[in-house]
């Protein structure tokens, strides 16, 4: 997977500093290196990306080095290194969804949204997670969580290009946060 | 709560929580208990929450309004259990925050609407509400890892203690060595439920006599694959049961450092899971000198993001050392060298929950359900378009067609049955005419399908076998960690040549590059991601020969899928 280094950027660091100080308190440098994945999805979690300044700090908080971090965030397909857009879709492609037809809508999303590799549409106004396992809730396939909240269900072509449409208009507020 | 030093205060918290669920559900108040689970908040149970809260909240019903877990009835979410002073609870389903004034409303009139049914929670009838055992859904299943599923608040040690729980645990830690454990588990003949099947017993044995020290208890809830959802569906009804189970495995393996690693998606489960870790700390059911027996034991979860490979055993053990998740060669195994080259076992998450019943009524019970090779019961998943989807317990043996067509309910309206999908990506599909088969370790295996985690998935005749095929070798694609050649190029190529097909450019002969890379991808691989992966291809192929061969010779797709119109155009 290709790794751009994003541009810096002006993330408070403040919330992320104040988790890892309450909750991240290896006791050893083993624990230390067991807890660098969580850490990453602390910031994930506040910021919707791990930027690299919340790398920096959780490498210099756990005391390895942003290497092992990047290793990690490059590795697992949850994290992302870019901030994502306006709105952020979970779309599960697991086999539940893919017998009910989600193929067709990642086929829609790169397509007729320029969806890239990154899961971003090229309108600046979604970023898609193609979710490559089963989001747990196949009795909804195709199935799909929209900013973190949000279940939708049942979704076909038709669907999902109104939804597009809709967060394009700007008719849905991203009230879920940033993760 | 204050810490239990002994056996004694043990069995006094115990007396005083079963006191308190016998109150609970004897007083005259209504008791009204909601299924909160990721299942259900996707179809709005919080929403019914507030709203039950709301309602009575106007103090008109005298009522005690609880959090369950997950029943295992996806299908019927949100579902309520209601129980009016003096009668026995009833289940109701689709029970939308719309639903909720005036299902309140008709119950205090004393009318049941039994159209939202779907059971009474008692051995009989009741004012002419079938039992829920009666329910097609729940008939053929044997309930031992779900037995309280639904019925206890899954972030309530209390409520597991009061139906039970840890009884098991503590049998072992005052009346059971470390080896009769282990025999015990071993003369259930428990075989591990994340795959593979190998007997639980055994390696818990194999992990006994390594002389290591330190050793690793781990869980694995990672739940990676696409075809099922059993594991999170445990974790988030009854966390203590699993936990309870480590606990016993450590007590075997007499060690103090216990792990579950689950997957960063499960979010649900991850956060019951650690409370449950909490609370049996609160309770000094973790920690140093447990109950004044000596015996110490830690539990840390750990979580990954996203990273199928990361269920396998050595990468998972890589993943939780903060490294990436890649597979090692073996030797040495796990038992021998794991989380921090020391002597680790692991198991499933399932395998562990089935562990407190087999220590609580022995062995030999344990292996007198199901099948003589595969004992006990199982949790499975079934996907695709049928009408009970959701989460079964059923004794292994039962037949592939009773599993589809009783317990889950059979095709909905309007779909036609072509295939089920056995082994997630793992195996290959079993056609109408093999159903009779008996769903258990071994009898899917000649027809090159596989029990696997338990996960199946029904397909109809909208569904392209070809197309099915590139699905599931494409996520062993994506999920290849890249680590040995085979798997990293061969799995590309044979998502290239089934896209060639797919898109009407395929050959005859195409059909026979496959099997032949096939096999070198299977044979040279390092780990069970590559030497499985084409297995799904091979399946469908096999299966449905006919419709691969019509999309190389006439280049139809007879489900209308594939975009084989572009090869087409091109001649
Ligand atoms: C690619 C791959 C993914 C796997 N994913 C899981 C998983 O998510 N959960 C699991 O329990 N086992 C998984 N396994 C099987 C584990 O390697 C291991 O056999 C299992 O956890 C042992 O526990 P058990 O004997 O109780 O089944 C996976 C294996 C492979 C090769
Ligand atoms: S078989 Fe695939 S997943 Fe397994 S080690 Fe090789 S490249 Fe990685
Ligand atoms: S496969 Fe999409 S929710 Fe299960």
């Amino acid at each position: 997977m290709e790794l751009k280094v994003p541009r810096r950027t002006t993330v408070d660091l403040e919330p992320l500093r104040r988790i890892l100080e309450e909750r991240y308190r290896p006791r050893d440098h083993q624990e230390a290196q067991e807890l660098i994945v969580s850490a990453c999805q602390e910031a994930q979690r506040l910021y919707g990306w791990v930027p690299p300044e919340a790398a920096e700090a959780i490498a210099e908080h756990l005391g390895v080095t942003i290497n092992r971090v990047y290793g990690l965030l490059t590795f697992y397909a949850d994290f992302r290194t870019r901030p994502p857009q306006r709105h952020f879709l979970w779309l599960c492609y697991g086999a539940a969804c893919y017998v009910a037809g989600a193929g067709r809508l990642v086929e829609l999303l790169r397509e007729e949204y320029g969806m890239d590799e990154h899961g971003d549409t090229s309108d600046g106004t979604l970023s898609v997670h193609v979710f490559n396992g089963c989001l747990g809730v196949c009795d909804l396939a195709p199935a799909a969580q929209l900013d973190h909240r949000a279940y939708l269900g049942g979704l076909n072509v038709e669907g999902m290009r109104a939804l597009i449409e809709r967060l394009r208009s700007g008719a849905e507020e991203n009230n879920g946060g940033a993760h | 709560m204050a810490v239990l030093t002994d056996r004694a205060a043990f069995e006094a918290f115990t007396a005083a929580a079963r006191a308190k669920w016998d109150e609970l559900w004897a007083g005259d108040h209504w008791v009204i208990s909601v299924g909160i689970s990721e299942c259900s908040i996707a179809k709005g149970a919080l929403e019914t929450y507030k709203h039950l809260e709301l309602v009575l909240s106007e103090g008109h019903i005298p009522a005690v309004l609880r959090r369950v877990g997950c029943a295992g009835w996806c299908f019927a979410e949100p579902f309520i259990e209601i129980k009016p002073p003096g009668s026995p609870p009833i289940v109701y389903g689709w029970v939308t925050t719309d639903r909720v004034p005036e299902l309140l409303d008709s119950l205090r009139r004393g009318e049941w609407r039994p159209e939202w049914v779907l059971g009474v929670r008692a051995p009989e009838a009741w004012q002419g509400i079938p039992p829920l055992q009666a329910h097609p859904f729940l008939r053929a299943q044997r309930r031992i890892l779900f037995e309280h599923a639904g019925v206890i608040d899954p972030e309530s040690i209390e409520e597991y203690i009061a139906v039970g729980g840890y009884r098991a645990f503590l049998r072992a830690l005052f009346e059971m060595t470390p080896d009769e454990v282990v025999a015990e588990v071993k003369a259930s003949n428990l075989r591990g439920r994340g795959g593979a099947g190998f007997p639980a017993g055994i390696k818990w044995e194999s992990g006994r006599r390594t002389p290591a020290w330190p050793k690793y208890v781990v869980v694995n809830s990672h739940e990676g694959e696409p075809n099922v959802f059993k594991d999170r569906r445990l974790l988030e009804t009854n966390p203590h049961l699993v936990l309870e189970g480590l606990l016993i495995g450590c007590y075997a393996l007499e060690t103090p450092y216990g792990y579950n690693y689950i997957g960063g998606e499960h979010a649900l489960a991850l956060r019951r899971f650690q409370r449950a870790v909490e609370q049996a700390y609160e309770l000094g059911l973790l920690g140093d000198d447990i109950l004044g027996s000596g015996f110490s034991c830690h539990v840390r979860v750990r979580t990954g993001g996203g990273a199928y490979i990361c269920g396998e055993g050595s990468a998972l053990m890589y993943a939780i050392m903060g490294q990436r998740g890649q597979p090692r060669t073996k030797p040495p195994r796990s038992v021998e060298e794991g989380l921090w080259r020391r002597p680790t076992v692991l198991n499933n998450t399932e395998t562990f929950a089935s562990v407190p019943a087999i220590i609580r009524n022995g062995g030999s019970w344990y292996a007198s359900l199901g099948t003589k090779e595969s004992t006990g019961t199982k949790l499975i998943t079934m996907q695709g378009p049928v009408r009970y989807l959701g989460v079964a317990e059923v004794e292994l043996g039962i037949s592939m067609r009773s599993l589809i067509f009783d317990v889950f309910g059979g095709m909905r309206p309007g779909y036609r049955f072509k295939g089920v999908q056995t082994g997630g990506v793992s195996a290959g599909p079993l056609r109408e005419d093999e159903l009779d088969v008996p769903v258990d370790f071994d009898s899917l295996t000649p027809l090159g399908g596989m029990l696997g985690s338990g996960g199946f998935v029904v397909f109809d005749e909208s569904v392209c076998a070809v197309d099915f095929a590139r699905y599931l070798v494409g996520f062993s694609r994506y999920e290849s960690c890249g680590k040995c050649t085979p798997c990293r190029l061969g799995t590309p190529a044979l998502v290239e040549i089934l896209d060639r097909i797919r898109y009407g450019y395929g050959r005859p002969e195409d059909l026979d590059i496959i099997r032949y890379a096939s096999k070198h991808i299977i044979e040279l691989s390092l780990c069970g991601l590559g030497q499985v992966a084409p297995m799904p291809l091979l399946g469908m192929l096999e299966r449905f020969q006919e419709e691969f061969l019509e999309h190389v010779t006439e280049r139809r797709c007879r489900a209308g899928v594939c975009p084989i119109e572009a090869g087409i155009a091109a001649r």
